[in-house]
């Protein structure tokens, strides 16, 4: 605006015509009476900025994740090293919280305006102390349940007066904890880390009765719906489910009307109550018809808790159809499902014995281009159990990107889980785009992408990436897929180093490429690595006789007599101790070589070695050493005892 | 500086004065803090931090507490002064014999990061357990987040910039 007025200006000082002028003068007034509309306020968090800012930066594959220190030395190469360092850190962390409890008098300083709780001790109370209801509050609060049963504990001893309220939260947590302490939330790796012990182990009863929870619920006059819910709730997760249908059936008979909650748990656990297919799902639709029947609006929790036992109900094709079913009802009362209700679809479609199903591709569209957050405990089953599908069942590398792109679409990748899911999750990834993919494109777009920081091959998975090199022939990646493999400590898998060396040694270079070259080094790194590796190593891999056979051959492809003589001696002195011997075509390859050195000596010995393992050829071969070397005395007469007359 | 005064006091017997003297020898006028004297043999090993005395700050060398606390209007200058004592203290404690720079304070909002090199005298995993345990402590402590932003090297010597 300033410009063109001073523009204006400018043009008026030069005494123009007016008629230009006043067009001039219309074109910006024009500009001018244009309205400015002022935007409503948009109102923002405290941590918006942040959020926006943080949404502009992607995982960089080039670094690692970034719990780790950004120090060479620092950063874990192998999935143990991940594992050993994050979990070191937070061991140290709790070094840390050990010593502010042992010493909490000297950490009652108030540093920060406001005080922050978290950075304060936690509170101890024992007999002397003077304790209120309101601690006991506190406590529940914080989610800190030894230290609220204790409080409890005291409180009873004194005989004060617990309202009802403090007593319902009370119950509440150890229903929800089953009277015992939880991993603090704090503890992020120790939660990641940990191993989701696999599902069918954890489904038997572990609730512990006649615990501080029973005692408070007896304790209880008379008792509310909210309480028989927490009671139900709290024996339904841990799998006493036959007291938990009893203290159903007792709330029914008082006619409580109970929490959705409640009735989804007693829906999780249909399994565990009835026998045969037809009796579950007449419970289910019971339990359904009760609380439609109590006026309870079911939720996201009740529709994956009817799929979850709908998913291991059995009953074949029924199944399906109910599990559609199910999912067509509570999309009609406007519950929409969460990923987790979708995996519960995934498995009752897709059995691992069954017609393959294509339910992910009808699944897929729903989901696509949406961020989700998590709902429910089992939405960090989706993507693994997704990816395994497209795998494993469908082989479709279409589908397999559109939900790899899902996963990384917004906050997703928040649903993965934790590391153990993780890691089957990028090995199915790996091995569905390995076996669709050119060779090259794979190593380029994907293994070099994800490998190392985002995921470590296991070895199950190198052994595959290795049957791929030798099936393209792709024999350049061998040195790299080798310094990796020492890197993951994969050395002593017997299979990889096994694969290794036949990839080597049946895709001979041509002579000029320095691929012999490196052949070479691989093979001579390999033999000194397990050699190096000291002998009370427990499970020590010994290299077979035609293991080591096969290294001489790389050898001595690039000419490195010298070595090969090293393999040779080995291979001579520990007759006994290894296991097979050589081809033949290493032990020709060798005394040629020796020929070639002029070493009549070594070309004997070997040709001993060759009579010793019972090879015909070593006539062949002594006629061979005979006629391309000068041979003195001594070693003509060895060689005549080895081959007989050579004349 | 170089003035005697001499502080005679009215009305008081002038024979007990109270005199101030300071001392004239050009010696007295040399800065020696942060300064290291040639050893004989030639051998005592410095960073470069070390090599470069104080007026080269914001020249050749940088600040080792970074804060706002004595700008104007900055708050807690003594107290930021004191736990800056005493984090160098807990952390050359804690880090025993690891630490080859000098401990570095920079505190930016409420977060504090201290930052430095160390040798590779111990594992990596005991590395994290010390960064875990000090981190957490020292933010008990200070009340405040707290991050370390460490850099290894193999060798002490790697820090060596010269010997005098």
């Amino acid at each position: 605006m300033l410009n063109s007025q001073l523009f204006l200006k400018r043009y008026n000082s030069l005494h123009i015509t007016p008629k230009i002028n006043s067009f001039i003068q219309r074109l910006f007034s024009a500009e001018a009476e244009e309205k400015i509309e002022i935007p409503k306020r948009i109102h923002r968090g405290p941590t918006d900025i942040l959020r926006a800012l943080e949404a502009t930066i992607s995982r960089d594959p080039t670094a690692a994740h970034y719990k780790y220190h950004d120090d060479p030395y620092l950063i874990p190469m192998s999935n143990m090293g991940k594992r050993t360092f994050a979990m070191a850190q937070e061991s140290g962390r709790k070094a840390a919280h050990w010593i502010r409890k042992e010493h909490a008098d000297l950490f009652n300083h108030r540093e920060a305006d406001p005080v922050i709780k978290a950075f304060l001790p936690v509170v101890s109370f024992n007999e002397q102390s003077d304790i209120t209801e309101d601690n006991l509050k506190q406590v529940i609060d914080d989610v800190l349940v030894s230290e609220a049963q204790l409080a409890y504990k005291l409180l009873k001893d004194k005989g004060v007066d617990i309202s009802e309220e403090t007593r319902q939260a009370l119950l509440e947590l150890l229903c929800y904890t089953n009277d015992t302490d939880i991993l603090s939330e704090e503890f992020i790796e120790e939660r990641w880390f940990r191993q989701t012990t696999k599902s069918k182990e954890k489904q038997r009863k572990i609730w512990k009765d006649n615990s501080l929870a029973e005692e408070i619920f007896i304790s209880i006059e008379n008792p509310t719906a909210e309480t028989y819910s927490a009671m139900i709730q709290g024996m339904c997760k841990y799998f006493q489910v036959d007291k938990a249908w009893h203290l159903y059936e007792e709330s029914q008979e008082k006619g409580l009307i109970l929490t959705s909650d409640a009735y989804s748990s007693l829906l999780r656990v249909v399994n565990f109550l009835k026998e045969s297919f037809e009796m579950k799902w007449a419970l289910t639709e019971e339990l359904l018809q009760k609380m439609n029947e109590a006026k309870v609006k079911p939720n996201l929790t009740t529709l994956n808790s009817a799929l979850h036992s709908v998913s291991t109900m059995g009953g074949g094709k029924n199944q399906k159809d109910l599990a559609l079913k199910v999912l067509k009802e509570f999309k009609g009362l406007g519950i929409e499902p969460s990923l987790g209700s979708w995996y519960y679809i995934l498995i009752t479609f897709c059995k691992e014995r069954g017609p393959i199903s294509t339910v992910l591709h009808d699944i897929m569209p729903e989901i696509e281009n949406k961020e989700h957050h998590c709902l429910d405990l089992s939405d960090t089953y989706f993507f693994v159990t997704a990816m395994d599908i497209c795998r494993s069942q469908l082989n479709d590398v279409e589908l397999g990107r559109r939900v790899h792109k899902l996963l990384h679409f917004g906050n997703n990748y928040n649903l993965i889980g934790d590391s153990y899911k993780e890691s089957i999750y990028y090995r199915h990834y790996f091995g569905l785009m390995m076996n669709n993919m050119p060779f090259e494109e794979f190593m380029q777009n994907i293994y070099n992408m994800l490998v190392p920081n985002i995921y470590v091959p296991e070895p199950g998975v190198m052994a595959e990436v290795l049957k791929q090199v030798d099936l393209n022939g792709s024999v350049e990646y061998v040195a790299q897929l080798w310094s990796d493999m020492i890197i993951f400590d994969h050395i002593n898998r017997e299979n990889l180093i096994e694969s290794i060396l036949n990839i080597l040694d049946s895709n001979k270079p041509e002579a000029e490429s320095n691929l012999i070259e490196v052949f070479s080094c691989i093979a001579w790194d390999l033999f000194k690595r397990l050699e190096d590796e000291g002998d009370n190593r427990f499970n020590k891999l010994r290299l077979t006789g035609d293991q080591l056979g096969k290294v001489m051959i790389l050898l001595l492809w690039n000419k490195d007599f010298q070595k090969a003589c090293l393999i040779f001696d080995k291979l001579d002195q520990e007759q006994h101790t290894i296991v097979g011997v050589p081809k033949i075509e290493a032990l020709s390859m060798f005394i040629d070589s020796c020929i070639e050195n002029k070493m009549p000596s070594r070309a004997i010995a070997c040709l001993q070695y060759c009579s010793d393992s019972g090879f015909p050829e070593v006539e062949e071969l002594g006629v061979k050493i005979h006629k391309s070397l000068t041979l003195d005395e001594n070693n003509l007469a060895k060689l005549t005892k080895i081959a007989g007359n050579l004349s | 500086m170089n003035i005697i005064r001499k502080v005679t006091l009215e009305g008081v017997n002038t024979r007990s004065s109270i005199t101030r003297t300071i001392h004239l020898y050009a010696p007295c006028c040399k800065n020696q803090a942060g300064r290291y004297r040639i050893t004989p043999r030639k051998d005592l090993p410095l960073t470069y931090e070390m090599a470069n005395p104080p007026h080269q700050i914001a020249h050749r060398k940088a600040w080792n507490s970074w804060n706002t606390s004595n700008i104007d209007g900055g708050i807690r200058p003594a107290q930021t002064a004191i736990e800056d004592v005493f984090i160098r203290k807990f952390v050359t404690g804690t880090w025993h014999n690891l630490f080859v720079s000098e401990v570095i304070i920079k505190r930016q909002h409420n977060i504090i990061r201290i930052a430095g090199i160390i040798r590779r005298g111990i594992g990596a995993r005991k590395m994290y357990f010390l960064i875990g345990y000090t981190e957490e402590l020292l933010s008990f402590w200070l009340q405040c987040p707290i991050k370390l932003e460490l850099q290894t090297v193999a060798d002490k010597r790697d820090v060596v910039f010269k010997y005098i």
